[in-house]
């Protein structure tokens, strides 16, 4: 416990204290936000404009968490690698799985913070949420599979690509593909048939729309997310990714040769 | 050679191997990086490890600190396996591995809490510790704001908790300058546990003739073993002679070759370096010669040789210099 605890506070301290980074990682979905609630709701009824900004915001909240995981989880593995901070590890008595936790841990403290910034500035800039207490828990628990997926996915980058600037872009790069093809940026009834099926069944898209479904309300998606099937299987596959990064990083991630 | 067992305070222990090698053989891409190594570290003793980059110095410290695993051969901590034996090492790697964003003592806190300590523990350890590499004043500092020798004084910090019994320093003065190298070295003398093993790998002779023994490698070998005066007794009696020229010049080497033994002539950053029986009579002869020939001379001094003296004796490479 207390290497679990000592590798979430310093992994959370860095996190929060790297100003550029934190700029960047925040920058990123709140530039999108700002633009996409004023630049591209020129066609959109008054009366719905609250809705389509919650629905925005929504977007941008996953947006941030992908960030977050897919990116910044590998880069700091990469920096560790870097610094020889992995190697200082494997010397020591320290399990693998307990850094890991430690940092997922702390990916998720962060994640849930600038899930917070993101919906107060959705918020101020008109944004509006429906949806009864339950319905707001339950979204809290596909933030949780949409940070479970994006840090599993950072795990395996994080494994995988042992260069600092190659895991970064390598984590933006999947971030911001997977977002366009799974309808995160543009409605989902505006997707080739293709992406709609590979929105439907990628967990963070998936997760994504059953908040919009539990914030906004019924329709605001364009199919049912929150069918017991479609929930099922965001739920097994977040946990799948999640687990597919844990191993790898478990076996592969202070492999230093 | 001797086998010395003299700690860095000059004490003596029992003959007890701390860090033991046998034939150890490490292969990169079909290279021997390590060539069948023989290595016998008694408990209390200060080893340098002194060779040039690609020598396998480096490798043999990640090995010996359970960071990698050897392809052959036999390597023991204190009678026991390096995975089996990671309390007992404080294994200190080449780069910054210390947090920028964290302070000192948050840095040590972290490292302290991996070890097991409870956070109490380890905030009345992290303030001795801090005490220990003279850091206290500046522990509640982050980090980036150090010195490089402040941030090294801090990572050896994270080597020296108790239980730890052998300390591996693998490069821990690179890119200090000599005032804090002296520094750097002068603390770990003081601090260290007399019954606490030091393996320091390096690649600068001054820090290397500060330990009880020295093992020079190169291609993966050790290719001579000692104490530092053993060493310079043995390999290099002569004087050496350094000159520096206003120009380089083929003809520079050509004429210093007739006045070095065996015609070594050692090219350096600054200048060039030979060796002479007789120093005296030879900077006469070099300067001389130099100036019939229209190469006008900067400076020329002769010492006693050091081990990177040696280490050219031996290997005809600059220990400094060479890379790959």
């Amino acid at each position: 416990m207390r290497q679990i605890s000592a590798a979430y506070s310093r992994a959370l301290k860095e996190a929060l204290r790297d100003r550029v980074t934190l700029f960047w990682r925040m920058s990123w979905p709140i530039i999108w936000l700002i633009i996409a609630s004023f630049l591209f709701t020129g066609d959109v009824p008054p009366e719905a404009l609250p809705r389509v900004r919650g629905a925005m915001a929504i977007s941008m909240t996953v947006f941030a968490l992908m960030i977050s995981g897919m990116s910044g989880l590998p880069a700091s593995i990469a920096l560790d690698r870097k610094n020889g901070l992995l190697a200082k590890l494997r010397s020591m008595p320290v399990k693998p799985y307990r850094d890991l936790i430690g940092r997922v841990c702390a990916v998720t403290t962060f994640s849930l913070l600038a899930a917070v910034v993101i919906m107060l500035l959705g918020m101020a800039l008109g944004a509006r949420f429906a949806g009864t207490g339950v319905a707001i828990l339950h979204a809290m628990g596909f933030i949780l599979l949409v940070i479970c997926a994006s840090a599993g996915v950072g795990l395996v980058i994080g494994t995988l690509v042992k260069k600092l600037q190659g895991a970064v872009m390598t984590g933006v790069g999947i971030a911001v593909v997977t977002s366009a093809m799974s309808g995160l940026f543009a409605p989902y009834g505006s997707l080739p048939a293709p992406l709609q099926a590979f929105a439907r069944a990628y967990p963070v898209s998936s997760a994504r729309a059953s908040i919009v479904d539990l914030l906004i309300g019924p329709g605001a998606v364009g199919y049912d997310p929150l069918t017991s099937g479609h929930v099922a299987l965001t739920i097994a596959l977040s946990i799948a990714l999640l687990v597919v990064g844990t191993v790898l990083y478990s076996r592969l991630g202070w492999k230093l040769e | 050679m001797s086998t010395a067992r003299n700690d860095i305070n000059g004490a003596s222990h029992s003959p007890v191997s701390a860090i033991y090698v046998e034939n150890l053989v490490k292969t990169y891409s079909g290279r021997r990086v390590l060539d069948g190594v023989d290595l016998d570290v008694r408990e209390g003793e200060f080893y340098a490890l002194m060779g040039p980059n690609g020598s396998g110095k480096t490798t043999l410290a990640a090995i010996a600190a359970s960071v990698i695993t050897q392809d052959s051969g036999v390597v023991e901590i204190h009678g026991k396996r390096p995975e089996q034996a990671k309390g007992l090492i404080g294994y200190v790697p080449q780069e910054s591995f210390s947090s920028p964003e964290l302070s000192g003592k948050e840095n040590l806190i972290y490292f302290a809490s991996l070890l097991g300590y409870s956070r109490g523990e380890a905030r009345r350890l992290t303030e001795e510790m801090l005490r220990q590499v003279g850091l206290s004043r500046e522990g509640d500092k982050r980090v980036a704001k150090y010195s490089g020798g402040m941030r090294k004084r801090l990572e050896v910090a994270t080597a020296m908790f108790p239980g730890i019994r052998v300390l591996i320093l693998d490069e821990p003065t690179t890119g200090l300058d000599p005032g804090a190298r002296r520094s750097f070295f002068g603390m770990l003398k003081e601090k260290m546990d007399a019954t606490a093993t030091i393996l320091l790998v390096t690649h600068i002779g001054s820090d290397a003739e500060l330990a009880s023994r020295v093992g020079l490698i190169d291609n993966g070998r050790i290719i001579a073993e000692g104490t530092a005066d053993e060493l310079k007794r043995e390999y290099a009696v002569e004087d050496v002679i350094t000159v520096e020229t206003a120009v380089r010049a083929e003809g520079v080497v050509s004429i210093l070759q007739g006045f070095g033994i065996d015609g070594k002539v050692a090219e350096l950053e600054a200048g060039y370096r030979i060796y002479s029986r007789d120093g005296d009579r030879a900077m006469a002869d070099v300067v001389r010669s130099l100036d019939q020939a229209g190469y006008k001379v900067l400076r020329i001094e002769m010492g006693r040789p050091t081990l990177e003296d040696v280490f050219f004796r031996l290997t005809e490479k600059n220990v400094q210099e060479v890379t790959g």
